[in-house]
């Protein structure tokens, strides 16, 4: 009798397996591959096999690596390891990829810009819900690998190199985690899918630890959008935080020639104009900016009352 | 009293060590993630308006609205009047209905949230309405 029960379960549940292995079989309309993407791809990237618990320092480790970073899961572990969680956040992820100097640029989330990311040769760091809603099982891998009609894709993951597994089971447990995914481009590189104002952000962001570094990003936003004025103004913005006025007041002079109804292009260029010492140009691009803002730009009335100076009669 | 007189003080102190810091050289100058920021409102706020504007130019929805004697193109100039906060939380809250939802439903709750824009004085499609606002 026993028997018998313990053979019935085993069928249901081989039931239940084939039923959901069909599901997995065939690819929603979200996993189907868009115009231009391989077949098939590889992307090189170190890979650091985890210790208990540490899957965040290792994939981020990998990730940095492959953007010209050499580090080890040791030394990103106390600054992105939380011991009270046994994990790491995402937002401590992001800040030591910029604490290395680089952008640590967020997808859009869905799968065919996570395999775009692959297929130009970068690695996607990737949060996974390996186990279910309701009893999770939070883990960090690279993604650096997927065959479309394999219907695979491979991760660096945890202790595994090279670990492959079907896309349809890798999208499930990543759809549990939101679908978030990071990729750290390489300096003079842009993430593939990169769109303009989240990538200025990524690097604005960067601004006040590494200037230097976000004066490249802009630089690189620049040649893909050229005519992106929070790029431009960013640009401007980095030069002056590390000291460059003469850089800064180019940015910026250029800012205000190619938007010449930007008031905060103005705004910008009259502050460091009358840092430079060139007060009428100064007072000349204030007025400008205040002219253009009316009320909804504070900074201009205060830019223009610095430069007047104090008691200035006009 | 004393001790008033100390509180005092110190509310004086930290309140001219706020105005201290206003003309520092950095203050007029308007940061990258500020300008990022404005620039994202205003393009999400586009977005928003021009699905707005599709969902008004539907004849189904047209029709629902006119139903209720408002008429589409008052509604549309409506939505025009409102700021890009305003718009982007009506497109929200849009998109917060049921998928496929019934348009009919959707034009009803158009109608409700002009309705509420009324009463608080951002629209004025219905004369019913007692503005609380001026």
């Amino acid at each position: 009798m026993s028997l018998l029960r313990g053979g019935t379960c085993r069928w249901i549940a081989a039931l239940a397996l084939t039923l959901l292995l069909s599901g997995c079989g065939t690819l929603s309309p979200a996993l189907r591959p868009g115009d231009g993407l391989p077949q098939q791809a590889y992307a090189g990237a170190p890979f650091f096999a985890q210790e208990i618990h540490h899957c965040g320092p290792a994939a981020l480790a990998g990730a940095l690596g492959a953007s010209g970073v050499t580090t080890t899961p040791d030394a990103l572990a106390p600054q992105v390891y939380l011991p009270g969680r046994e994990g790491s956040l995402q937002l401590e992820l992001v800040a030591a990829a910029r604490g290395a100097g680089r952008i640590a640029y967020v997808l859009q989330p869905e799968l065919e810009a996570a395999l775009r990311e692959v297929a130009a040769g970068r690695p996607v760091l990737v949060l996974q819900n390996l186990g279910l809603s309701w009893y999770p099982r939070w883990h960090y891998a690279l993604l650096i690998g997927y065959d479309l009609a394999a219907g695979s894709i491979t991760l660096h993951s945890g202790t595994e190199r090279d670990y492959v597994t079907a896309l349809a089971t890798f999208d499930r447990t990543w759809a549990r985690a939101g679908r978030w995914a990071l990729v750290i481009p390489a300096p003079g590189t842009l993430p593939a899918t990169a769109r303009e104002l989240p990538y200025i952000a990524a690097a604005a962001a960067l601004e006040r630890s590494d200037p230097v570094a976000a004066e490249a990003a802009y630089d690189t936003a620049l040649v893909r959008w050229p005519a992106s004025l929070p790029a431009r103004l960013g640009l401007g913005n980095a030069r002056y935080a590390r000291g460059d006025l003469a850089g800064a007041e180019a940015a910026f002079s250029a800012a205000a020639r190619a938007h010449p109804d930007a008031a905060v292009a103005y705004n910008n260029h009259a502050h460091v104009l009358a840092r430079l010492g060139r007060r009428a140009e100064a007072l000349a691009a204030a007025r400008r900016a205040v002219e253009l803002a009316g009320d909804s730009l504070p900074e201009a009335r205060r830019t223009l009352e610095e430069i007047q100076g104090p008691g200035a009669g006009n | 009293m004393n001790m008033r007189r100390v509180i005092c003080g110190v509310l004086a102190l930290s309140l001219a060590g706020g105005t201290i810091h206003v003309p520092l050289a950095q203050a007029a100058l308007v940061g990258t993630g500020e300008v990022v920021a404005a620039a994202t409102l205003g393009q999400a706020a586009d977005e928003a308006r021009q699905r707005l504007a599709a969902l008004l130019a539907r004849d189904d929805v047209v029709a629902a609205l006119q139903g209720h004697g408002v008429d589409a193109a008052q509604a549309r100039a409506r939505v025009d009047s409102l700021s890009d906060e305003e718009v982007q939380q009506l497109a929200g809250q849009i998109d917060q209905l049921p998928a496929g939802g019934d348009v009919l439903g959707i034009a009803v709750f158009v109608f409700l949230v002009l309705l509420f824009t009324d009463i608080m004085g951002y629209t004025d499609i219905f004369p019913f309405v007692k503005k609380t606002a001026r």
